[in-house]
């Protein structure tokens, strides 16, 4: 469904990103781990097109995201939670979780209802939010109304950007079950983390980052046979 | 009391017009960030063709509200010039700052030659359209009633802008847009059709206003750029990018302006610029500017 192909990214003439091949199929959960810095957030936001590659290609269900716009990939079917949630302060909770279903040109064969229904469902503590505005919530309640407005679109590809960071312990396996639930629906998702911890146990493979190279990709179990990965991974968690 | 009030609503009307131009640069502002110098040229275009209007229709012998009407239509009819402008305007969008600026003052110089290319270096006048709307009595003192009327027009506009801000959700997208550019196109926003439909409007807001005083006044040259001044003044103390604040800071503009000219003529500008440096070192971000982060 998306895949990756020796992705070069420089930014302001330093190379961020290099030769980053990742690979995401239907209905799979994928995470890409790595340190602050590693390059995930750059990953992400290069798939969305908010940076142009010098090198490589992007492909999503066979279509080369190369030259489209950031607002054509988001109605081609991929929803992004960045790392700082970004809400709309100015617009309530609310408005938020609809404002997707305001934009023409989604692809999504269910109603606006429908998809706001889904969101709330996920998250049943926003719902008591509704009116409140996007800047008086916590930053736990950021991250939930950024997945729960990237679920709106209905998107075949969810990317969330450290979808578990300023979440309380109590909430992770919540939102981890949610994630699992989206997934059965037959989304694909890819998170970025830090945390080597916050990786689900569900999680289909693994995609190691290091200075924006991929060090390592394969299945958690993989990984934990791997020593020279377990040391950047328990780095991870050290940090 | 009779002096107070004719200063207050003199005052009023001024800075209805120029709430209107200001709206306009603020939307624009807002969402596209650009501080667009030339709504002056805008307010000034409205106000010739509002004044060939006029004459064409009074010419015509259509009667004095129908006058009315071609003249606002005609102003509004002026924002055809917005998508053009815009999409001039987009090989400045990711330069600096510099560039934005030098390229709205260009179209701000352009525009001054293109009205003494089609109207000549006089003034353009309606004459005296706005007396034929008669007197309002309000007891202590007369007012001409046209000015009542623009007053009115304003406050309307105001209102209908709030809420398609507030209230539509083309108006939430806007400020999401204004508020987050790059999120708002994650979520799937197209917002470079966005800025043409906003510099449009923006246009409007500068036109409509330009139509609407030349009854009571008339075009001519110098109008853009003294209105560019005024409006920059409006838009320091009410707070960059906010509405709310084009219309507060409207009112005190407009009000200061006309006490300025009953007492103190000379003193005009610089009682509203005085006004501006306060604001400036003691709100820095303006009446109702959000805080730069």
């Amino acid at each position: 469904m998306l895949e990756i192909r020796a992705l070069d990214v420089d930014i302001d003439g330093s190379r961020i990103l290099s030769r980053v091949d990742i690979d995401v199929t239907q209905g799979e959960f994928v995470c890409l781990i790595g340190r602050n810095g590693a390059g995930k957030s750059t990953t992400f936001r290069t798939i969305m097109g908010q940076r142009k590659p010098v090198g490589g290609c992007v492909a999503f269900k066979g279509q080369e995201l190369a030259g489209l716009s950031t607002f054509q990939i988001a109605r081609l079917g991929i929803g992004f939670s960045p790392e700082e949630s970004e809400v709309f302060a100015d617009l309530t909770v609310a408005e938020n979780i609809e404002m997707p279903t305001w934009v023409a040109g989604n692809r999504s064969t269910r109603s606006a209802a429908e998809r706001i229904g889904m969101a709330y469902q996920m998250f049943p503590k926003l719902e008591g939010y509704r009116s409140r505005g996007g800047g008086q919530l916590s930053g736990g309640e950021r991250k939930m109304l950024s997945i729960a407005r990237a679920l709106v679109l209905d998107p075949e590809l969810l990317l969330l950007d450290e979808p578990f960071e300023g979440l309380s312990p109590v909430v992770i396996p919540q939102i981890s079950e949610g994630l699992a639930a989206i997934r059965k629906g037959g989304r694909a998702i890819l998170i970025a983390e830090s945390q080597f911890h916050h990786v689900p146990d569900f999680t289909d493979r693994l995609y190691v980052i290091e200075r924006g190279e991929i060090v390592f990709q394969g299945t958690v179990a993989q990984a934990e046979r791997d020593a020279a990965t377990m040391q950047i991974l328990r780095g991870t968690d050290g940090a | 009391m009779a002096a107070f009030a004719e200063i207050v609503l003199g005052g009023l009307f001024h800075a209805a017009v120029l709430f209107l131009v200001a709206a306009g640069l603020q939307l624009v502002f807002g969402v596209q960030k650009i501080v667009n110098l030339a709504c002056g040229a805008f307010y000034a275009l409205g106000a010739y063709v509002g004044a060939s209007a006029a004459k064409w229709a009074i010419g015509v012998g259509l009667p004095t509200p129908l006058v009315l009407v071609v003249v606002l239509l005609a102003g509004l009819a002026c924002a055809v010039i917005g998508p053009p402008l815009e999409r001039v305007l987009r090989t400045v969008y990711d330069r600096d700052e510099s560039f934005q600026l030098l390229l709205t003052f260009a179209f701000l110089l352009m525009f001054q030659d293109l009205f003494r290319i089609g109207w000549g270096a006089n003034p353009q006048t309606t004459g005296s359209l706005f007396l034929s709307f008669g007197t309002l009595d309000l007891g202590l003192f007369k007012t001409p009633a046209y000015n009542v009327f623009v007053i009115a027009v304003a406050i309307t506009v105001a209102a209908g802008l709030g809420w398609f801000l507030q209230r539509t959700n083309f108006g939430r997208l806007l400020r999401a847009t204004a508020e987050n550019r790059a999120m708002a196109e994650a979520v799937g926003v197209n917002a470079r059709a966005m800025f043409s439909v906003v510099f449009t409007l923006g246009v409007a807001l500068g036109t409509v206003g330009g139509a609407l005083v030349v009854p009571a006044s008339a075009a001519s040259l110098d109008m853009a750029a003294e209105l560019v001044v005024e409006a920059f003044a409006v838009v320091v103390i009410g707070g960059l990018g906010s509405i709310s604040g084009a219309l507060a800071g409207a009112v005190i503009v407009g009000l200061v302006r006309a006490a300025a000219i009953v007492f103190y003529a000379e003193a005009e500008l610089l009682a509203i610029y005085a006004i501006v440096i306060a604001v400036l070192i003691l709100r820095p971000a303006g009446l109702f500017g959000k805080e730069a982060v």
